[in-house]
Order: C-alpha cells, then sequence, then structure tokens
C-alpha cells in the first residue's frame, strides 16, 4: 500500500496548484513514475480516486508517464529496459550500472480556470 | 463493456534530443488531457515533504556529529540482532541511540532497552515505514547530548523504505540466505540505494539454496559501490569486519 502516500502527496500538490492558480477542477494530472519505484498504477488510481472525492480533483484523470530503466554499458552506453536487468540489453555482458529509472514527480495538471 | 479507465499509463522513454535540437522532455504530449483548459507545469518531486524533513534530520545529525544508520529488510532478517551486535561493540566508546520501526507494539524497543541504552519505538500503524517527519519529531524529544551512532530500525519491508530517505549517513540492507538469492532482482530499489549489503545467517547455508556471488553479482550491478558482509550472528562469524566498518564509518563523523 506504499502507493497511498504518494496519491495523497499527489492530491496535496493538486490542490495546492489550482488554488494557487485559481482554478475550478483539476482535470487531469501528469505524472513521471520510474518503473524501479514498484508503483501499481491500477492501485495508485484507484486511492486517489478515493481521496480525491469531494475536492476539486475529483474525477481528475492521471497520465502517467512511464519512465524505464536506464542502464549504462561500457561497451554500448545508454540502453533502456522495461524492468531492473544485470546485463546490457544489447551486448548481453554484466556488470553495467543502473543509472537512472528511480523518478516520482509531477509533471504537470490540466485544469478548469 | 466496463467504464474506461480513470487513468493511462505510457511509456514514452528517456528525454531524447529532437532533430531541430529541442529537447522533447521525456516525450510529454503537448496535446491537452481530456477536458481542462489551462497547463499548470509543475514539475515536482512527489517526495518532497518527505524530503525537507530528510534534510532537516541530516541538518541535526550535522550539527550534532552524530553518525545515522538505516537499516532495512524484509521481517526476521537480523535488524534488531545486528543492532544488539553493535551495542556490545560501541559498550563504552560514546553513545548509541536506536529508533526502533514497527506496525505495532513495543517488543523491540523492549528487547533493545535492557542493553542500556536510549531507545525510542516508532509504531507506524497503517504505514509500511518509517517516515521523515515522525522520525525528526522523535529525535527532537531524545536527548542526543552524548550520542555518537543512532541505529534507526525501519519497518521490516524491502520496497517501502527504500523510497524514504531518513537523512542517513548510510543505508544497510540486510538479506538472510532463507530468503533466497533473487531478491535483489526482485527489490531492486533497496539494493540501488543502499551502501552496505549484510548477508545474514550464513551458518544456515549448508540447508539451504542460495547462491551467495549470484546475490553478489546482482547488488553490484544495482550499486557498484556497494560494500558486502556474510555473516552469521549465531556463530559470530563475519561480525568483526561488520562492525569494525561501522566503527570506521562512525568515526568519519567525529
Amino acid at each position: 500500500m506504499h502507493e497511498l502516500g504518494v496519491a495523497s502527496e499527489i492530491l496535496d500538490v493538486a490542490l495546492s496548484e489550482a488554488d494557487r492558480h485559481a482554478a475550478k477542477k483539476v482535470t487531469s494530472i501528469r505524472l513521471r513514475v520510474g518503473v524501479l519505484r514498484s508503483i501499481e498504477s491500477e492501485n495508485l488510481s484507484f486511492l486517489f480516486e478515493h481521496l480525491a472525492r469531494g475536492t476539486a480533483a475529483e474525477g481528475a484523470f492521471l497520465e502517467i508517464v512511464e519512465e524505464p530503466v536506464r542502464i549504462e554499458c561500457e561497451a554500448c552506453g545508454i540502453s533502456e529496459a522495461r524492468s531492473f536487468t544485470f546485463e546490457c540489453p544489447r551486448c548481453k555482458r554484466p556488470g553495467v550500472s543502473v543509472t537512472g529509472g528511480d523518478s516520482l514527480s509531477i509533471l504537470s495538471l490540466d485544469v478548469d480556470s | 463493456m466496463g467504464a474506461p479507465l480513470p487513468y493511462e499509463v505510457r511509456s514514452l522513454g528517456y528525454p531524447r534530443r529532437r532533430k531541430n535540437g529541442g529537447h522533447d522532455r521525456c516525450g510529454i504530449l503537448t496535446r491537452m488531457g481530456q477536458g481542462g483548459n489551462v497547463r499548470i507545469d509543475v514539475e515536482r518531486s512527489i517526495l518532497r515533504s518527505a524530503d525537507e524533513a530528510a534534510a532537516a534530520i541530516r541538518a541535526l545529525l550535522a550539527e550534532r556529529k552524530i553518525y545515522a544508520l538505516n537499516l532495512i529488510s524484509s521481517p526476521g532478517s537480523g535488524k534488531t540482532t545486528l543492532i544488539e551486535a553493535l551495542l556490545d561493540r560501541f559498550d563504552g566508546k560514546g553513545g548509541v541511540a536506536v529508533v526502533e520501526g514497527d506496525i505495532e507494539t513495543e517488543i523491540d524497543a523492549e528487547r533493545i532497552r535492557k542493553h542500556g541504552v536510549q531507545v525510542r519505538q516508532i509504531n507506524t500503524r497503517s504505514t509500511c515505514h518509517i517516515q521523515p517527519s515522525r522520525l525528526l519529531s522523535v529525535l527532537r524529544e531524545m536527548d542526543l547530548s552524548e550520542t555518537r551512532l543512532l541505529l534507526v530500525e525501519n519497518v521490516g519491508n524491502l520496497v517501502c523504505p527504500a523510497e524514504v530517505p531518513l537523512g542517513e549517513d548510510a543505508r544497510v540492507v540486510l538479506l538472510s540466505v532463507t530468503e533466497g538469492d533473487e531478491k535483489p532482482l526482485k527489490y531492486p530499489l533497496v539494493f540501488k540505494t543502499s551502501d552496505l549489503l549484510v548477508i545474514t545467517k550464513t551458518d544456515l547455508l549448508p540447508y539451504v539454496t542460495f547462491d551467495v556471488d549470484r546475490v553478489r553479482r546482482a547488488a553490484r550491478a544495482a550499486n557498484p559501490a556497494v560494500e558486502i558482509f556474510e555473516v552469521s550472528a549465531t556463530t559470530g562469524e563475519g561480525m568483526s569486519p561488520l562492525l569494525d566498518r561501522i566503527e570506521v564509518l562512525r568515526a568519519t563523523k567525529d
């Protein structure tokens, strides 16, 4: 249930930003979520929907931009993968380093002013 | 047919350079979402309030020259046992304070209290990790005037504690050999963000299928700088190098 804290933070940010821009309603929220965060989209959406009930963000659509794992291989450079891996997706060599895929941020909101 | 989903997941990859030199930030679409007539750019970490509390903890620790370890593992991997070993090692060498995190009960705090050190229990109830804001308020209530080493035992869980830095100087992940050697593959973030990996209960290796080298490889792939220790609290094997290392790390903050 670690999505609960994330959903609650998303709602807080959305409501305070909407308020700051004197918006009446938040219609859509765009998020960037790294796959290393192990966020279950369905669970996040369910919790957000529940928390947002009765607020200006009720019924807001969550647009989740999934960030892949970023892998750096000495030979092949940077690759991306859908999940954590210990070998280069291109040359299959082990010992690559994982340098990204843990983002968890709110990119933008669409609101009715 | 069901109702349309209230969310959409798109995998758009990393920022790429456009041919015209413009930056396509994470492939963000320029169209509006459903409804809405104004777009507000926010670009802020969802963990910001937690990050702020962690920064306040870091400042408090720096001011008091306290070295802090955040201990993370599955339930029953040996976090409390490692803390007890550290308490024996640091007995009389400067104060150790302990913060225990559990969903419920004071069992761990009572176990630690017998060693005569300052200990606080955080019961997180429905939350699966220690929140930095909670740790900060506990630390503010404690008398840390003599404390040189702070041991924070997180809630037994390999997922959520990994996402929430507590302002610690080093993060320690424990993995017991009975849990299986695929854990770094299944829970990559905690292995990516930990400074020390302690493989525990090695006296049980003859009885379980656990490839230590596989874990070492996977952990190194997740974090090339990780320091790996193999210990058995039961036989004492491997404990000295780990305790020595923690003593050296603690001294870096003197």
